[in-house]
């Protein structure tokens, strides 16, 4: 629509660079009539006046959005930039050329007003455009000129003459014209800032001359400075120069004001005298005053004073004395209606601007209404093509709108869909239309306005559409009654008889996708599908089906509507796309479409043939097309399903398992013949693979569930039979492969529900997984495969039987089977396994490899042992080898030990021998046996056992280390000690220091739980401290058979311990560490074992360096007790108390003797003995016992004199102690008397 | 997030140069419409990932979506997530109705609508006692041990609520509201 450009301040650029080549103006009346400007110098074409134009130009900010917000500056110029000559248009109209000769002084008016004679308005219009663009692009609001100042002094009167004549001539050019242009000039000068002011007078000359203002309308422009600070000099200029235009537009405004103000409609030059002699009216004068106002000030960029002045023009236009009186065949009505939408176009433009988008909206809509009702009630109504057409131009301008005010809320990336309302609206009840929406929500309405247009130009009846030449005149005023055709064509245009007419389908499609590319840009997904299959309903009509395809196959591929469960839109697209891709021949589609459709879901078409198989008729199909679709993309109306009846299964059995088909097709669909079924497995499973075998029969089905049972087979086939694109390409490197393959027929017929049952062969062990069905189809046209996954249907994870019509549901995932390995048929077999081991004893595991396998079976052993302290070990097989775990090595496990093949039903031997173990402790053995069958050599089996061994200590000891008198005393006058000391070195050093005697007494226990055979039993001196010599014997040997321990039983061995200082002149105690050895070996043993049990003993002290009193007891007739029996008929005891002196000192004990009622004694009561150093004293006391068979008590004591300290008598042989001190035992009487009878 | 349809009604507009009451879209332009409005619920969503949004807090607490945008000047649609992601969607004929009036919805969830008196514009909590009724009548819905929401169709998503009883609800409720009623 004319009229309709942004206003922004007209600036015409004069003498910048070269003189563009002046074009003719194409009004006549402007190349005849023109007023012209011009100047003598020529334009200033150098570099830099090149640059400042460029910046100027770049200033033109009338193609740009109207609210740039990249534009930081102050100002807005529509720019011209001309040579130096301009044209400004008439300023008075001519009068008409046929008029008679004057009566009076005519009144010349603007050639565009309606009181020119020759204006179009003549003589009752109210404005048109061409008063717009006389101000927007033939008045100049400003005139700029460029001019040098030339540096040159010998020139710079002659130039600066020269040119104070040219701004003066062009200065009264201007006002002569009548026009109000302001003049501005810019002198450029080579010189830079700094340098320019030496010019000062003559520029000062220069505005004197011309009058002009420095501020205003007078520039220098020094030229010499970077391009930044030009465009800045330059930016200053436009600055200052903006303000003179509002000023020149306020003026203009002021005038029309001023004219209002008048209150009289003026009178024309020439009263009208043809047609009817009506003139605009004041209202008419009104509204052309307050639209020019408003232009006015949009030119001015003062919205908020234009939107006034314009919704009083239209207040006054629409009013009851303007429009209303205009009648409808007046082309004038017309004329105002287009005048009413510039003024409410320009009036939301105004609103749109300052913000008000509510506003704006309201304002549509009220323009909307009002023009409805104008037309409702004067015009045609709105029940026509016409009212829809200007519906929707209605709505597509408020769409330009908005993309032109480019609202920041709005933009794609702000994710809002409309505007919140403006603050001071925000509380009132709102249209949910009035918030404003983005532009394609506007083109979606003005689209959906065409759909109707569409609608009534196809019901224009005949008589109409034909051209208007074969119609009466009574029909063109019919015509003219019925159609409106304000903006719009004709109806025999419109919708001819014959020719082609408006394209309306093309229309809708242009707003549909203008409001599709809005809505994409949002994200709305969902609302550009719906616009997509709107436009390609448009397409259709048009017949562009590759574009049909380009647009919808994409979202056929994936739209959300079809996993959302949009039905009927999946529907819509589908079959929208059907037809392009059947007038585009594209088969593969069809054939995908045509799939999808056959599911009862959707809805039915009655006429449809509903067969896969004629799919392509109508097509020529020249290669048979293979396609392939899956359950990702398209739905199926065939679903399937495939569960396994177990959860768990055993390699080598088989497992029964369902392979369900269910149809959803249409009732009356043909029955659909399947060419194969794949199953896909993934796991230790074969593929299954079904093929089609044709049965004789076939009827349609009585019942809508048939059972089958199939027999599969092992078949090995080449890979490329096997119709599997994705099988794993481990399997890759052979060119066979074994699939499971059955017959079966394969025709499924509408509503039915096949399921096939078959046992599987399970192979592997792990888990098995069927990851997809593919079915696959075969006819002369083409091949079609498709696959899905198990168990998307409702009816899945079902378990059908072929007895009772009941399914049941089996597992949560029935899909999978865990297969077992295959259980181990061979046994390891412990020959001898003992409850307890002991230590010290060489363990020897017997174990016996038993194949119950019905085949041969080769295998590989691998031992463990495992606890702390487990010995080296070996294991020999029995005929076989034998390997030994490497000593010190942490990792006590043997592997890979081979066997010999070992046959059916046989068994083989292995040994296992453990070294001795020195302490308890526990053992795991674990034996793991992998094995082959002969007759199944891929598969391996494994046979697994454990062993535990309980290693203890088969015995236990304690000791007593007991004095007793050494028979010999060193010493010191004997001559081969004295020799001895101090003989020479060369002589072997002889013991011959003190020595003691002392009985070891050992009891040990036996905590075996058997019978041992000790065979020997020995205590060894294992070291020394001191500087001693000790040695151990038995006291008696031992029995040569050994002797057997029963378990639990305590057995006591006494050694004789004799030690002796090596030197008599080192009489520090000493010290000896010994052990108690045990020869044994289990009773039932053989005569060749002998283990030997070590026990440490506790350090003993062998020899002490402190005096001791010794006591030892004889009797008079025997001394040895109690081996013998006493033969004395005295029964005379002998008490010897013996002195030990192993110090340095001279010592004085003194020993006294108590009587007793028990016994009589002989020797000192009371005596004194002195001991030397390194000596020894006995003393004798003897007594007669009055009691028999008891234990008697000397009263002894023995007191050093010198520390007055009594000494503990020590007993020995045949005595005992306790606190008081030592016992003697008198034998009994009967005693004596059985000795005699022995003897 | 599911975006199955799980109920539609439509209810006749009010059409005023024929004088006869007749839904003013056809079901699939209305089904189009209703899946046009889960852009909506979804960029308002990401909107309100956003903190700085306005009254992004309070929306995402009360379920209540308010406009989510109008389609042209006649239809309007509003809209209600509850906490578990159902969405009810009301659209609204704005022309009004001289008694009764027009609309259909749906979403992830569905709802329905009525109209308003001509011309006076509806604030957003108008909408409210529909939703609230909406919400009361599809939770009677799951107490009912036979319905099943994660029932699925032989094809795919969700099954559609086939209750009379819900329906019947749905349909009362568009008859009844009209703009300030408070309850329903």
């Amino acid at each position: 629509m004319d009229g309709l450009d942004h206003n922004v301040p007209f600036l015409v650029v004069s003498g910048l660079g070269a003189s563009p080549a002046k074009p003719l103006p194409t009004d006549p009346e402007l190349r005849e009539r023109g007023i012209l400007v011009r100047s003598e110098l020529s334009a200033v074409d150098t570099r830099e006046a090149k640059t400042l134009l460029r910046f100027i130009q770049e200033a033109d900010t009338s193609n740009l959005p109207w609210q740039s917000r990249d534009n930081p500056k102050k100002f807005k110029f529509k720019v011209r930039t001309i040579g130096r000559e301009f044209l400004l248009p008439p300023r008075r109209a001519r009068l008409p050329d046929n008029l008679d000769a004057p009566t009076s002084a005519f009144v010349l008016h603007s050639p565009f007003s309606p009181l020119s004679p020759g204006s179009t308005l003549y003589p009752d219009g109210l404005i048109d455009t061409q008063w717009l663009h006389k101000h927007q692009y033939l008045i100049p609001s400003v005139y700029l000129c460029f001019y040098t100042l030339t540096s040159d002094p010998t020139l710079a009167t002659l130039h600066d003459n020269q040119l104070k004549a040219d701004i003066n001539a062009i200065k009264n050019a201007i006002s002569q014209s009548g026009y109000k242009t302001r003049l501005a000039v810019v002198i450029l000068s080579d010189q830079s800032p700094s340098t320019v002011s030496q010019f000062q007078e003559r520029l000062e000359n220069i505005r004197r001359s011309t009058g002009l203002d420095p501020k205003a309308s007078l520039f220098v422009l020094p030229t010499r400075r970077t391009e930044a600070e030009l465009e800045t000099a330059v930016d200053n200029v436009l600055t200052a120069i903006f303000d003179q235009a509002l000023e020149y537009y306020r003026d203009l405004g002021r005038h029309s004001r001023k004219k209002k103000a008048r209150g009289v409609a003026p009178q024309p030059t020439i009263p009208p005298t043809s047609g009817t002699s009506h003139t605009l009216s004041l209202q008419g004068w009104n509204t052309r005053y307050d639209f020019k106002t408003a232009v006015l000030a949009e030119f001015r960029q003062e919205f908020d004073v234009a939107l006034k002045s314009y919704e009083q023009a239209y207040e006054t236009l629409l009013g009851e004395d303007l429009l209303e009186t205009i009648p409808t065949w007046n082309p004038r009505f017309n004329d105002a209606r287009l005048l009413a939408d510039i003024v409410a176009i320009r009036a939301l433009k105004c609103l749109l601007l300052s913000g008000q988008s509510t506003a704006a909206v309201r304002r549509w809509q009220i323009h909307n209404d009002r023009i409805c009702d104008i037309v409702d009630r004067k015009g045609q109504g709105t029940q026509n093509y016409g009212w829809k057409a200007w519906q929707a131009r209605w709505c597509a301008v408020m769409a330009n709108l908005i993309e032109k005010v480019n609202f920041p809320e709005l933009e794609a990336s702000s994710l809002l869909f409309f505007r919140p309302p403006e603050k001071n609206l925000s509380a009132e009840r709102l249209q949910p239309w009035e918030l404003l929406h983005h532009s394609g929500y506007w083109y979606r309405a003005a689209a959906r306005h065409l759909l109707d247009r569409r609608t009534f130009a196809q019901s224009i009846p005949e008589e109409d559409r034909k051209p208007p030449d074969e119609s009466s005149k009574a029909g063109i005023a019919r015509k003219a009654y019925n159609y409106d055709t304000y903006m719009c064509p004709e109806p025999h245009e419109e919708y001819p008889l014959q020719a082609p007419g408006v394209n309306h389908a093309q229309l809708i499609f242009d707003y549909l996708i203008l409001a599709r590319t809005e809505f994409q840009k949002r994200r709305q997904k969902h609302a550009s599908v719906e616009l997509t299959l709107d436009a390609c309903r448009e397409l259709e009509i048009l017949g562009e089906w590759q574009q049909i395809l380009e647009l919808l196959a994409p979202l056929w591929r994936n739209i959300a509507f079809r996993s959302e469960g949009w039905w009927d839109i999946t529907e819509a697209v589908g079959w929208t796309l059907r037809r392009a891709a059947f007038e585009a021949g594209q088969k593969e589609l069809i054939i995908a479409i045509d799939w999808e459709l056959m599911n009862k879901a959707f809805s039915r078409r009655p006429d449809w043939h509903y067969d896969i198989s004629k799919a392509l008729d109508g097509i020529s199909v020249e290669q048979p097309p293979v396609i392939s679709l899956d359950d990702e993309h398209l739905t199926s109306f065939i679903h399937t399903d495939f569960v396994f009846r177990h959860e768990e299964g055993k390699a080598g059995q088989t497992c029964s398992a369902q392979l369900s088909l269910v149809s959803s097709a249409f009732s009356n669909a043909a029955p659909i013949t399947l060419k194969s079924l794949n199953i896909l497995v993934e796991g230790g499973l074969r593929e299954i693979l079904i093929k089609h075998e044709k049965t004789p029969t076939q009827d349609p089905p009585s019942k809508t569930l048939e059972f089958a049972k199939v027999v599969i087979k092992e078949i090995e086939v080449s890979r490329g039979d096997a119709a599997t694109d994705d099988s794993d390409g481990a399997s890759l490197s052979q060119d066979k492969l074994i699939v499971l393959q059955g017959t079966q027929d394969l025709t499924l017929f509408p509503g039915q529900t096949r399921v096939f049952e078959f046992d599987i062969p399970l192979r592997e062990p792990g888990e098995a997984k069927a990851t997809s069905i593919h079915i696959s189809l075969e006819s002369e046209k083409y091949s079609l495969s498709y696959s899905m996954r198990p168990g998307r249907a409702a009816s899945s994870r079902q378990w059908y039987s072929s007895l009772s019509p009941k399914r049941q549901l089996i597992r949560p995932d029935p899909h999978s089977i865990r297969i077992l390995p295959r259980p181990p048929k061979v046994e390891i077999v412990a020959r001898r396994m003992l409850e307890l081991y002991y230590m010290n004893e060489c363990i020897e595991l017997g174990l016996d490899i038993m194949n119950e396998e019905a085949s041969d079976a080769t295998a590989r052993m691998d031992v463990t042992l495992r606890g702390s302290g487990a010995p080296p070990y070996e294991v020999r097989i029995v005929g076989g080898v034998a390997q030994s775990s490497t000593l010190g090595n942490d990792d006590k496990t043997l592997r890979g030990i081979q066997m010999n093949t070992i046959s059916m039903g046989e068994s083989a031997a292995v040994v296992l021998t453990l070294s001795p173990i020195n302490m308890p402790t526990v053992v795991d053995i674990s034996i793991k046996l992998l094995y082959f069958l002969v007759s199944d050599p891929s598969t391996p089996i494994i046979q697994e056992a454990f062993y535990r061994l309980n290693v203890v200590s088969p015995f236990e000891a304690s000791y007593d280390l007991l004095p007793r008198i050494h028979p010999e005393w060193p010493s010191l006058f004997n001559a081969e000690n004295i020799q001895n000391l101090s003989g020479s070195d060369a002589v072997a050093p002889r013991s011959c220091g003190l020595a003691q005697r002392w009985a070891l007494v050992t009891r040990y226990a036996s905590f075996a739980q058997e019978d041992v055979l000790i065979s020997d039993l020995e205590v060894k001196v294992i070291t020394t401290q001191g500087n001693v010599t000790c040695t151990a014997s038995k006291v008696e040997a031992f029995p040569v058979g050994g002797r057997i321990l029963n378990p639990k039983t305590i057995e006591e061995a006494q050694f004789d311990l004799i030690s002796q200082k090596s030197s008599l002149d080192d009489r520090s105690p000493a010290t000896a560490d010994l052990a108690f050895t045990i020869k044994w070996r289990r009773a039932d043993a053989s005569d060749t074992v002998l283990n030997i049990t070590t026990l440490p003993l506790p350090r003993f002290f062998v020899t002490v360096s402190e005096p001791r009193v010794l006591a030892t007891v004889s009797y008079s007739s025997s001394p040895s007790f109690p081996a013998s029996p006493s033969r004395s008929p005295s029964k005379l005891l002998f008490l010897d108390i013996t002195i030990e002196n192993p110090s340095s000192h001279f010592l004085t004990f003194g020993l006294t003797m108590e009587p007793s009622d028990e016994f009589a004694f002989s020797g000192a009561k009371v005596t004194t003995l002195n001991v030397l150093p390194v000596a020894r004293r006995s003393v004798t006391y003897r007594f007669l016992p009055v009691v028999k068979g008891t234990w008697i008590r000397p009263t002894l004591v023995v007191r050093d004199k010198y520390f007055q300290k009594i000494l503990k008598i020590i007993p020995t042989e045949g005595m005992k102690s306790d606190k008081e001190g030592v016992l003697l035992w008198v034998p009994p009487e009967d005693e004596s008397e059985d000795g005699n009878e022995v003897a | 997030m599911q975006n199955n349809p799980l109920h539609i009604t439509i209810f006749p507009s009010y059409d005023t140069t024929t004088q006869t009451y007749s839904p003013v879209r056809t079901p699939l332009q209305f089904s189009l419409l209703l899946s046009g409005t889960l852009d909506v619920f979804e960029a308002r969503s990401r909107h309100l990932a956003n903190p700085t949004a306005v009254g992004g807090a309070n929306m995402l607490l009360s379920g209540d979506f308010g406009l989510l945008h109008a389609i042209d000047d006649r239809l309007a649609a509003y809209g209600f997530e509850t906490n578990t992601g159902v969405k009810f969607v009301a659209v609204v004929d704005m022309r009004g109705r001289p008694a009764k009036n027009a609309a259909a919805g749906s979403g992830g969830g569905r709802g329905s609508s009525g109209g308003g008196i001509g011309g006076v514009g509806l604030r957003d909590n108008e909408l409210k006692p529909v939703f609230r009724a909406v919400q009361t009548a599809y939770v009677r819905l799951l107490q009912n041990p036979f319905y099943d929401p994660d029932e699925t169709t032989p094809l795919a998503g969700a099954k559609r609520i086939t209750s009379r009883k819900f329906g019947d609800e749905m349909k009362r409720i568009g008859e009844t509201w009209m703009p300030g009623v408070t309850a329903l």
